[in-house]
C-alpha cells in the first residue's frame, strides 16, 4: 500500500511538470506570436492628413486604444523620448473604428501616451491614416526620415504586452539619430487595428 | 540522564523542531499560493481583461492563464502542504512553485521590472524552511526558466535577439548572490537552533535530577513522619511502661518479702508437706523473674544522662561477672589488665552493660557444651577505650546480627528482647559505639568503644 501511495505521488508530480511545462509553454507562444505583417510605405504619403516635419525625422506610433499590449509599447514610447530631448516630431494614432461612439478611444492608454513629453497624440477615424502606412497590429511604429524616407518599421517590444530593452526600441533610436538607416523592419506585437475577418 | 543520552534527546528535539518549522512554513505556503493565485487572477482581471481586433474583445490571453496555469502551480504545493505536510519533497515542489509564479507574475505584469522582485522576496521567504538545499532548488529553477527562455525567447529575457551564451550566468549571479547570505543565515539559524537543543536537553537532564531528588527528599519526609508518629507512640509506651514497672517494684518487694517470712514460719510444715517448699521455690524463682524484667524495662525507658566518674575497668567487669548465675560449664574470664587509663563512665550503667553482655554470652554457649567468655580491654595513645566481650558459642545469622539491637527482638524462649538495646543506647549515651561480629558456630565478639577523651 506504501508503495502504491509513493508511486501514485510520483504521477500526480510528473502530471503537475508536464501541465505546468504545457501552460508556460503555451504562454510564451502567445505573448512571442507576432501580429499580421504589414508594408509600410517606403515614402510619406502624399494623401495622408498628417504634418511631416522636413527638418527632422517624423515617428508615428498606431494603437488601439483598449489593446493591453500596447502599454509596453507606450512604455518603450516614452523611453525613446527620454533619450531624444527635442528631437524628432512624434504623433501616437488611436484608431477608432467606425461604428463606436462617443469617447470610445480616451482610455488609460491615451492617457499614458498623452502623458509623454514631445508626443502628439490623435484619432485615426476609421483607422484611414493607418491603412496609408499599412499598419494592421497596436505597436505598429513608422520612423521617416527629413526627407520623407522610409527609416524603420514594425513593433518596439520584444513580446507582446512585454516591456523592457529590445532590438525594435534601439532601431527606432538609431533610425532617430542617424539620418543614414535606411527601411529598418520589425515585427509588431498587439492586437489587429481592424475587425477580424470572417 | 548520562551525555549520551543528553545528546541523543538533543537530536531528538533538534528533529522535532525542525519538522515543525517545516510543517509551519508548508502550511504557510499553501496560503501564499492560494493568495498569489488571487492576485495573479486580480492582475490579469485588471491589466489585460480583454484582447481586442478592431470592435471585437474576446477574454484575453492573460486570464486564462492566471486562473488555469496559476491554479495548477499553486494545486500541488497546497496538496502536499495538506496531506504531507513536513516532507522533503513538499517543500522542493513549493520552491519550484515559487518561482515558477515569480515567472507567471512578471509576465502577468507586462515584464515590470518591479514584480522581478517577487523573485527575492520569493527567495527571502522559502529562507524559512532554514534549509539551504530548497535555496538550491530555488536557484535551479530559475537559472533553468532563464536558460529555456533564452534560448526559445531569448528578446523576452536579455533584449537582444542574439545573447552572449552566458548571459543566463548573469541574471543567475544575482539570485545567487542573494542566496549565498540567505544559505549562511539558514545556516547559523540551525547551529543556533541545535544549541538551543542541547541546552533544553540539558535542562531537561537538571530537572529530572531535581525531581528525582525532590521524590526522594519527600520519601524520606514521609518515612520520617512515620517514624517520628512511631517514636511518638513508643514514648507513650515508654512512659507507661516506666510507670507500670514502677508500681510494680513494690508489690514484687511486697511478694518477696512475704515468701521470705513465710518460708521461716513454714520450715515444720514443709518437712511434712514437700510440695510446700516446692511452691515457695517456685514463687521466688517467678518473683525474681519478674523482677529482672521489671528492671530490664527500667532501664530501657529511663533516660538518665550518665553520670560520669572514674572508674577503674577490671574490678568493674569482675563485679559485673559475679552478678551474671553461672550457666553450666561456661567460663567466664576477665582479661582486662590492670594497668589500663581509669576511664570516665557512669559506673551502675557501665555495669548494666558489661552485666547484659556476659550474660548474653553465656548463654549463647549450646546446653551441655563447655563455653568460654572473655571480656578484654584496649586503650592508650590516644585511641578509644575498646572493651571486647566475646565467645566461642554457636554464632548468629547474619539476618539475627542484623537485628539485636533492635527492642524487642530475642531469639531465647523467656528473654524481653530488651537487653542489647539497653547497652547500645547506654554505650551512645556516653558517646561510643558497638559493633558485633559473629559467625555461625564460631561465637560471637561484642566490641564497645569509649571516645579515648573519657579516659583518663
Amino acid at each position: 500500500v506504501r508503495i502504491s501511495v509513493r508511486a501514485g505521488w510520483i504521477v500526480v508530480g510528473l502530471l503537475w511538470v508536464a501541465a505546468v511545462l504545457v501552460g508556460m509553454r503555451a504562454l510564451a507562444r502567445y505573448a512571442a506570436d507576432p501580429g499580421e505583417a504589414a508594408e509600410a510605405p517606403p515614402t510619406w504619403p502624399a494623401t495622408s492628413r498628417i504634418e511631416r516635419t522636413t527638418n527632422r525625422p517624423t515617428l508615428l506610433v498606431f494603437a488601439h486604444p483598449r489593446c493591453p499590449c500596447s502599454r509596453a509599447t507606450v512604455g518603450e514610447l516614452a523611453q525613446i523620448m527620454r533619450n531624444m530631448p527635442g528631437g524628432p516630431t512624434v504623433y501616437v494614432l488611436f484608431v477608432k473604428p467606425g461604428g463606436v461612439e462617443g469617447s470610445w478611444e480616451r482610455t488609460d492608454l491615451w492617457e499614458s501616451a498623452s502623458r509623454i513629453p514631445g508626443v502628439r497624440v490623435l484619432v485615426d477615424g476609421d483607422g484611414r491614416e493607418a491603412e496609408l502606412f499599412g499598419a494592421k497590429t497596436s505597436g505598429h511604429t513608422v520612423v521617416y526620415g527629413a526627407s520623407g524616407r522610409l527609416r524603420f518599421a514594425g513593433g518596439i517590444t520584444g513580446l507582446r504586452g512585454h516591456a523592457g530593452d529590445n532590438a525594435g526600441r534601439r532601431r527606432v533610436i538609431a533610425a532617430l539619430r542617424d539620418d543614414g538607416a535606411q527601411d529598418e523592419r520589425n515585427v509588431v506585437f498587439g492586437c489587429p487595428l481592424g475587425d477580424p475577418k470572417p | 540522564m548520562s551525555d549520551a543520552r543528553v545528546l541523543a534527546r538533543s537530536a531528538e528535539l533538534f528533529a522535532g523542531h525542525r519538522m515543525a518549522l517545516h510543517v509551519r512554513t508548508d502550511r504557510l505556503f499553501a496560503w501564499v499560493m492560494l493568495a498569489q493565485w488571487a492576485f495573479g487572477v486580480g492582475v490579469a482581471l485588471s491589466l489585460s481583461p480583454f484582447a481586442w481586433a478592431g470592435r471585437i474583445r474576446t477574454t484575453h490571453a492573460h486570464v486564462y492563464a492566471a486562473f488555469l496555469l496559476g491554479g495548477v502551480l499553486s494545486s500541488l504545493p497546497i496538496v502536499l502542504a495538506w496531506r504531507r505536510p513536513g516532507a522533503t519533497a513538499t517543500r522542493h515542489i513549493i520552491a519550484v512553485a515559487q518561482m515558477l509564479w515569480s515567472a507567471l507574475l512578471i509576465h502577468l505584469s507586462g515584464g515590470r521590472i518591479e514584480t522581478h522582485f517577487h523573485v527575492f522576496g520569493s527567495l527571502a521567504a522559502l529562507s524559512l524552511y532554514r534549509d539551504y538545499k530548497v535555496l538550491g532548488t530555488a536557484t535551479f529553477a530559475v537559472a533553468t526558466d532563464h536558460y529555456v527562455r533564452g534560448i526559445a525567447w531569448p528578446e523576452s529575457v536579455y533584449g537582444v535577439v542574439t545573447p552572449e551564451w552566458w548571459r543566463f550566468l548573469e541574471h543567475a549571479f544575482w539570485v545567487i548572490f542573494a542566496v549565498a547570505f540567505l544559505v549562511s543565515s539558514c545556516r547559523r539559524s540551525i547551529e543556533e537552533l541545535s544549541r538551543i537543543c542541547l541546552r533544553q536537553a540539558e535542562t531537561e537532564r537538571l530537572s529530572s535530577l531535581e525531581t528525582e531528588k525532590s521524590r526522594a527528599l519527600d520519601h524520606a519526609l514521609t518515612e520520617l513522619a512515620a517514624s517520628q508518629e512511631g517514636l511518638q507512640r513508643l514514648a507513650a509506651l515508654g512512659e507507661l511502661t516506666a510507670s507500670v514497672s514502677h508500681e510494680l517494684r513494690n508489690p514484687l518487694a511486697g511478694i518477696t518479702n512475704a515468701t521470705g517470712f513465710l518460708r521461716k514460719k513454714l520450715v515444720d510444715a514443709a518437712s511434712r508437706e514437700p510440695r510446700i517448699q516446692q511452691f515457695l521455690d517456685i514463687i521466688d524463682r517467678e518473683s525474681a523473674a519478674c523482677t529482672h524484667i521489671v528492671g530490664e524495662l527500667l532501664d530501657f525507658v529511663r533516660e538518665r544522662p550518665p553520670a560520669l566518674l572514674p572508674c577503674p575497668l577490671r574490678p568493674l567487669v569482675a563485679e559485673a561477672m559475679s552478678m551474671v548465675p553461672r550457666r553450666g560449664a561456661v567460663e567466664l574470664s576477665n582479661d582486662v589488665r590492670d594497668d589500663l587509663p581509669v576511664p570516665l563512665l557512669d559506673k551502675e550503667q557501665f555495669r548494666q552493660v558489661l552485666i547484659n553482655l556476659i550474660q548474653n554470652a553465656s548463654e549463647a554457649m549450646a546446653p551441655g557444651r563447655d563455653g568460654r567468655v572473655t571480656v578484654r580491654a584496649e586503650a592508650g595513645e590516644g585511641r578509644p577505650l575498646c572493651l571486647v566481650v566475646s565467645d566461642n558459642g554457636t554464632g548468629m545469622t547474619p539476618e539475627v546480627a542484623a537485628r539485636v539491637f533492635q527492642p524487642l527482638f530475642t531469639t531465647k524462649p523467656r528473654g524481653t528482647g530488651l537487653g542489647l538495646s539497653v547497652v547500645q543506647t547506654i554505650v551512645k549515651r556516653h558517646g561510643g559505639r558497638i559493633h558485633v561480629d559473629t559467625a555461625l558456630d564460631r561465637g560471637t565478639e561484642f566490641r564497645v568503644e569509649v571516645p579515648a577523651s573519657s579516659g583518663r
